[in-house]
């Protein structure tokens, strides 16, 4: 049957409001109650970016190797890998083993993740993952 | 599944060819980074010898995707031949001299060919498109490259910040492009409730095409008109072309152009051209208007703006919107009987053709020509002085462009162009007629004005310190493409047969959007179920 979610009203979005008002709840609790009951120590140490160990040197304005915009690309490729890989899964579960169909969406998927491979060596030629 | 797969051999080389290209053009050996272009041509020969055997499909437009697809590795497999050094140069130049290693994170190389490619398989998949959703993804693949290209191929001529000024301003403008032809496409969507052509076509047999639908297609015309560069959106494309290498300008004139024709004809085949009280066959009322409307405009305002030009680039930029105009009258004409001078379609598929293989030869010479070390490429009508006397290859190639471009008699541009008079004359559309021949005039005079600088002019100091760049294959490309102008016009009769071939419209039957339609109000469920069976059977 096919979904149909939006006639049904805002009662199926119940549990997810319920979530997010324990999550919220939870954070606020945490912040507000640890402002009432905890100590506060004020000082120029506890001030500082780094508060624990080390002390911070220099300006936070520093050049930074550009090569990590190809990490963060690479990331992206696993990020949406996983982003199709999961649904897939919990489809590809109930398909009859064996049968053409599920076989289509094994190979649909190897396609895909051919492809993400593809991206990952290109990434090592480029020499993303050299740091040096 | 399966037998989309049997439509999509030429995708999927060009895909396997595109990964191969992208991991070859990195490699730290030179001579083996030196065979990238060779690999990209091999990959759309392939890909052409598979689009030539590929079978028809179902739908209004039948015999379209294999001409197309074959139109596209052709033409491809010229604008191989006119990148080649386009990225890298100085970069290669440095490592041959032994000046600095090889820096994988500097090469441009491989993507730039993996670009190349995945933009020319966004055509293809245009072309292979029956669903809206794959037409957009289709047509978003051949244009996100293109945007890369362009910014960057400033780098190996010296353009500098003109082609990432460039690239931005096509980039910025291309997603607005998008989110237009997008939101004409969720509005159809919501008017038949399939995203599928065929059944859309069967939906408007049976229903006619609503407000919602109207709104839909419009939107989804004026967002595609930024592939094709038409008016509404057609400002970015004096600046691109002229920002971008010249290889690069050639490559933007042909690939969105191609993939954004293709759309238009698979979208609004789906309406169809229904006869209207005893006149010639036409599209539904406001459509073929905004149609009307938006060729009218672009012919002339690409004929009347290119006259102001002294940049060549910008004058073939303006030249590419009058032409696009041009092929807009073809898809207004509509099918007519079907006959090759009567078929305004198949005019549209061959006019691509011919513009395709033209206008590339027009660029070559640009792209064979280069000022000293700092100013880079040649730009103005200045250079060019005289190029008959100095270059007399590059100077005939370039004369023989532009007059085919003109449409002039015997070359292949006059070919192309008589089908799309001739098909208006059929749909008895007399005023678009006028237009069309008066803009075909406008541009005589800027065409000729150019032809009689290459030809007639005496080279000036200026013209003869162009020195030409040192690439073999360019000058080769440029050949190629003034050899096919004259030869095509002689022998291009089996090419008309195949576009005829491929411009043939079967108008869907209204019995059976009646059935579809009938069952698709019955439930949700019925629904999916007409949707195809592929679907259903990821529901289960």
């Amino acid at each position: 049957m096919a979904p149909t979610l939006a006639n049904d009203g805002l009662a199926p979005y119940l549990p997810v409001g319920i979530i997010l008002l324990m999550a919220v709840t939870f954070a606020v609790a945490n912040i507000v109650l640890t402002m009432l009951i905890g100590p506060a120590r004020k000082g120029r140490t506890k001030g500082m970016t780094y508060e624990s160990g080390m002390n911070p040197v220099g300006t936070a304005r520093k050049r930074f190797n550009v090569r990590f915009y190809l990490i963060a690309m690479v990331f992206l490729v696993f990020d949406v890998e996983i982003v199709f890989l999961y649904p897939w899964a919990t489809t590809f579960r109930g398909l009859e083993p064996g049968s053409e169909e599920s076989a289509l969406w094994l190979g649909r998927i190897m396609f895909f993740l051919l492809t993400t491979v593809v991206a990952y060596v290109y990434g090592y030629r480029k020499g993303v993952f050299r740091f040096d | 599944m399966m037998e989309k797969i049997a439509i999509l051999w030429p995708e999927i080389a060009m895909f396997a060819g595109t990964c191969v290209v992208m991991l070859v053009g990195l490699s730290p050996r030179a001579e083996v980074r030196r065979q990238t272009a060779l690999l990209a041509g091999v990959t759309l020969a392939v890909a052409g010898l598979l689009a030539a055997n590929s079978p028809g499909v179902a739908g209004p437009l039948p015999g379209m995707m294999g001409f197309v697809k074959g139109l596209t590795a052709a033409v491809g497999l010229m604008l191989v031949l006119l990148l080649a050094g386009t990225v890298d140069r100085a970069e290669e130049r440095a490592i041959a001299e032994g000046r600095t290693a090889f820096n994988p994170l500097r090469s441009t190389r491989g993507e730039f060919y993996s670009f190349f490619l995945f933009s020319l398989t966004g055509v293809m998949l245009c072309a292979s498109a029956g669903d809206l959703i794959w037409l957009f993804l289709a047509l978003e693949l051949t244009s996100l490259p293109t945007y890369v290209m362009v910014a960057m191929s400033g780098k190996g001529v010296r353009l500098g910040d003109r082609a990432g000024e460039a690239g931005v301003k096509y980039f910025f403008l291309g997603a607005m492009g998008a989110a237009v032809f997008l939101y004409g496409f969720a509005l159809l969507y919501g008017a038949t409730g399939t995203t599928r052509f065929g059944e859309m076509a069967a939906f408007f047999a049976a229903e006619g095409v609503g407000p919602m639908a109207t709104a839909g297609l419009l939107l989804a015309l004026v967002g595609v008109s930024f592939k094709i560069a038409a008016v509404p959106m057609h400002f970015y494309t004096a600046d691109v072309y002229q920002g971008a290498a010249a290889p690069v300008s050639a490559f933007l004139a042909f690939a969105p152009k191609t993939a954004g024709f293709v759309s238009i004809l698979l979208l609004v085949s789906a309406v169809g051209w229904l006869p209207t009280g005893g006149q010639a066959p036409a599209l539904p009322g406001s459509i073929d208007a905004a149609l009307w409307l938006i060729a009218a405009l672009t012919m002339t305002v690409g004929n009347v703006l290119a006259l102001l030009q002294t940049s060549v680039k910008r004058l073939l930029a303006y030249s590419s919107i009058a032409h696009s105009g041009y092929m807009l009258v073809g898809v207004i004409a509509g099918p007519g009987d079907g006959s090759f001078t009567q078929n305004g379609l198949s005019a549209v598929l061959f006019y691509l053709l011919a513009y395709g293989v033209t206008n590339l030869g027009a660029f070559a010479v640009l792209a064979c020509l280069e000022r000293d070390a700092e100013s880079g490429e040649v730009d103005s009508a200045a250079d060019l002085k005289g190029l008959c006397r100095t270059r007399p290859v590059l100077g005939w190639t370039m004369a023989i462009c532009l007059l085919s471009l003109l449409g002039f008699p015997p070359l292949l541009g006059f070919f192309a162009k008589v089908p799309l008079f001739t098909s208006l004359l059929g749909a008895g559309r007399y005023w678009l007629l006028v237009i069309l021949a008066v803009n075909s005039a406008i541009a005589a005079y800027y065409y000729l004005g150019l032809v009689r600088v290459v030809m007639l002019d005496e080279p000036s100091a200026e013209s003869r310190s162009v020195r030409a760049t040192p690439f073999v294959s360019r000058p080769v490309a440029a050949v190629a493409s003034a050899s096919a102008v004259v030869l095509l016009a002689v022998l291009g009769n089996g090419l008309m047969v195949a576009s005829q071939a491929a411009g043939q419209y079967q108008r869907p039957a209204v019995g059976d959007g009646h059935a579809a339609r009938a069952e698709a109000r019955t439930s949700d469920d019925a629904r999916a179920e007409a949707r195809g069976s592929d679907v259903g059977a990821e529901r289960r």
